[in-house]
């Protein structure tokens, strides 16, 4: 044998027997066998805020006095912090047995073998209630693994004082434009003298608005296989109408809109009234109206009726995964049947998660809303919306940070539109390659 | 027995009782051994070894050869890593030495309550590179924050200096110079030992304030002027916390604060490409490593020791 061989060999066998090592230990119960009566713990983990925390250790409380002999131990965190840390985890095989996952993340877990496929799991965790469409959003290849938490939608917020204010009409949401958006922008841009501005950039923190935009001209970002598809002239377009945004004073200067998108949503220019219509999830009716004070009010996204079909969907908000490597299985299952089924649960969490995908406890749950909530529940029944866009594909995990750094760019005219789309375009395909 | 004997039979006592001696410390630096190999050793072998592979943190590493190692070439945006990361080393670091020995200088002449000025310059080095801190520097640097309310006191508008791409990398450099205490404290000491004599001889011959630096201040503190650039220079390589947080980890705006320590940590934590992230610290520290050798070469000609 060469010497290189050799040593390569000897590498490859350290790393094997590494490798082996962790996956020795990760072999647990049967999903699918019956739930036991010994003494379990399960770790639980998700991210969010004071809130969510305090509802989801009450509804753990319940859970335990139902199944006395499981303990489940929750860790929770930031976003940020979040991702990180289930990375490390997971390498360390360490992995928390049921965890509240993302969109952006899922295929990225899944198809590296690290989320259990939920079917096998279907003895403890019944599905039954939920819509199809959602529960297609947390399946790759007719395998789950995600159920859908909440649902949520994209919508403009629009802060109703402020147009009251100059006396700008609202603009009629069944049939405005994108150039309406503009438009009525402009006014209110004047109107505000420097202070106020129209809109809320959109696009610095995440792909949903470009995503609309090809979605309602019947294009898409990722094909089914997971190859990115978007038409460039599509991106330019979107990255010429931020521009555009900026450099007429409808959004703020480019410095201070980068700097409230990183700053959060109780600095963000909706909460602190300084535009008057902002891209949100409907979700987040209820915590913008807490932060800005104001009247807002949830209108259908532009555009929608001059495409060729609605850009809006159904976006599940987070999922429940269970490691594929978790020793109690279909104890976690049971747990996360509990927290998607039981109407007492329900009745605890509301829509701090979102708007329940969960049809039977959305219905369970609605004597029980806010104003907002309730806002923010019919805007989802009634706005018409089309098929999910594939789910963002292993590998793409970092398409929102590579879209905020093309945004800056054009922002700052660093690039043009069009060469922020082709390299954009070029860039999140590479990504998806290189995962493979 | 003869007192060779005797001698003979107390020198193997003695060593017999220096080996339980020395047992007993090994015993006693077991732990610490234990904490070198498994905690220090250990990983940076590992991470040598995962250099080579592809590894995703989830499925078992895959051996590919040279290829990380041959991407760090072609990776642009590791170019611009090394851009940004090299303008801070080289940018912040004299700034910050000429601060420290400018203020260590002041310091150095009796003033009265020295203790407290001492503890006050020192201050920012023990916060500098914490989380709060840069959350501070994010508000006082911020659109909104103290530096434009300054600014527009004086009639100049401001601008948002860390989220713009322009100005992001200078907030950062000042918040490094900022922190200048440490090297500062090993200036006052190395100003203690230059013997009074040789000031006292200049005097006598009517040397300047100035000339007494550059020819007996500056001359005699270059083996701790050596040490602190040294120092320095290989902790401006390593920061990461200021700009993790200035940019909310994204090394924004435009990647003009992705030091090549937060890319490295984006790659492996952001992108699951540990591999690639370990062939970029063995990288990293090449560079280090080369910086500092040019440190000791270039050292022969302008570091002067006195003994």
């Amino acid at each position: 044998m060469p010497r290189g061989a050799r040593r390569r060999t000897a590498w490859a066998a350290l790393l094997s027997l590494t490798a082996s090592l962790l996956v020795a230990c990760g072999s647990g119960s049967d999903a699918g066998g019956d739930l036991t009566a010994e003494p379990v713990t399960l770790r639980f983990t998700w991210w969010g805020g004071d809130d969510r925390h305090k509802r989801t250790q009450q509804v753990i409380e319940l859970f335990q006095k139902k199944h006395q002999n499981i303990t489940i131990k929750g860790e929770f965190k930031e976003w940020n912090g979040y991702w990180d840390s289930l990375a490390t985890t997971m390498a360390a095989n360490d992995a928390p047995d049921v965890m509240q996952m993302d969109e952006l993340y899922i295929a990225s877990y899944a198809e590296r073998g690290a989320l259990l496929d939920l079917n096998e799991a279907k003895k403890h965790l019944d599905t039954g209630d939920f819509d199809q469409k959602a529960l297609a959003t947390g399946a790759i290849d007719g395998k789950q693994y995600g159920l859908p938490v909440g649902l949520g939608m994209y919508s403009i917020m629009v802060n109703l004082d402020l147009l009251a204010q100059y006396g700008i009409p609202v603009p009629d949401d069944t049939k405005w434009s994108w150039d309406d958006l503009k438009r009525i922008g402009e006014q209110v841009s004047k109107a505000g003298g420097g202070q106020v501005f129209g809109v809320q950039s959109p696009g610095i923190n995440d792909t949903a608005g470009l995503s609309i935009r090809a979605r309602q001209q019947g294009q898409a970002m990722f094909d089914a296989e997971g190859k990115v598809v978007l038409p460039q002239e599509i991106a330019r377009d979107y990255w010429q109408y931020i521009a555009d945004l900026a450099k007429s004073g409808i959004a703020a200067p480019p410095s201070v809109t980068v700097e409230k998108a990183s700053a959060g949503l109780n600095q963000s220019a909706t909460a602190t009234r300084t535009a008057a219509f902002g891209l949100w999830w409907n979700t987040q009716l209820t915590a913008l109206t807490a932060a800005s004070g104001a009247k807002l009010k949830l209108l259908r996204l532009p555009g929608e009726t001059q495409g060729k079909a609605p850009g809006a969907y159904y976006k599940p908000s987070m999922f429940w995964s269970v490691s594929s490597r978790s020793k109690h299985p279909a104890e976690a299952a049971a747990f996360v049947s509990f927290l998607a089924n039981d109407e007492e649960a329900a009745k605890i969490l509301l829509t701090e998660r979102g708007v329940p995908a969960n049809q039977k406890i959305r219905d369970a749950i609605a004597g029980q809303l806010k104003e907002t909530d309730k806002a923010a529940k019919e805007y989802l029944d009634t706005v018409p919306v089309s098929d999910p866009p594939r789910i963002t594909p292993n590998g793409a995990s970092t398409v929102d940070a590579i879209l905020k750094r093309h945004t800056e760019d054009v922002l700052f005219g660093r690039t043009t539109p069009d060469a922020a789309a082709a390299s954009f375009i070029k860039e999140v395909q590479a990504e998806v390659d290189a995962a493979k | 027995m003869s007192a060779l004997d005797e001698l003979r039979r107390l020198r193997h006592d003695g060593a017999q009782v220096r080996k339980r001696d020395n047992k007993a410390a090994f015993w006693f630096l077991a732990p610490w051994f234990a904490g070198l190999l498994l905690v220090t050793i250990g990983p940076v072998l590992a991470s040598f070894g995962l250099g080579f592979t592809k590894y995703n943190l989830i499925q078992p590493p895959r051996f590919i050869g040279l290829d990380n190692f041959a991407r760090i070439f072609t990776d642009e945006r590791l170019h611009n890593a090394l851009r940004v990361t090299f303008t801070y080393v080289l940018v912040s670091v004299p700034l910050q030495l000429a601060c420290a020995l400018g203020v260590a200088l002041l310091l150095d002449r009796g003033l009265r309550g020295l203790a407290v000025y001492r503890s006050a310059f020192y201050l920012p080095s023990l916060l500098g590179s914490s989380v709060a801190i840069a959350v501070l520097w994010t508000q006082v640097f911020g659109t909104d924050g103290l530096v434009n309310r300054v600014l527009a006191f004086f009639g100049v508008e401001g601008r948002g200096w860390i989220s713009d791409p322009d100005t992001a990398l200078s907030t950062l450099i000042v918040l490094n110079v900022w922190t200048f205490g440490s090297p500062m404290i090993i200036f006052l000491a190395g100003l203690r030992q230059i013997p009074a004599v040789y000031y006292e001889a200049a005097a006598i011959d009517g040397a300047s304030w100035r000339s007494r630096f550059w020819h007996i201040t500056l001359p005699l503190l270059s083996p701790i002027l050596f040490f602190n650039l040294v120092l320095q220079i290989i902790h401006a390589f390593q920061s990461f916390t200021q700009a993790f947080v200035v940019s909310g980890g994204t090394g924004g705006p435009s990647d003009s604060t992705m030091f090549y320590t937060l890319y490295l940590y984006q790659q492996g934590f952001g992108r699951f490409d540990m591999g690639y992230a370990s062939a970029l610290a063995w990288f990293l520290l090449l560079i280090i490593a080369a910086f500092t050798a040019i440190n000791f070469w270039a050292a022969k000609y302008w570091v002067f020791y006195d003994d």
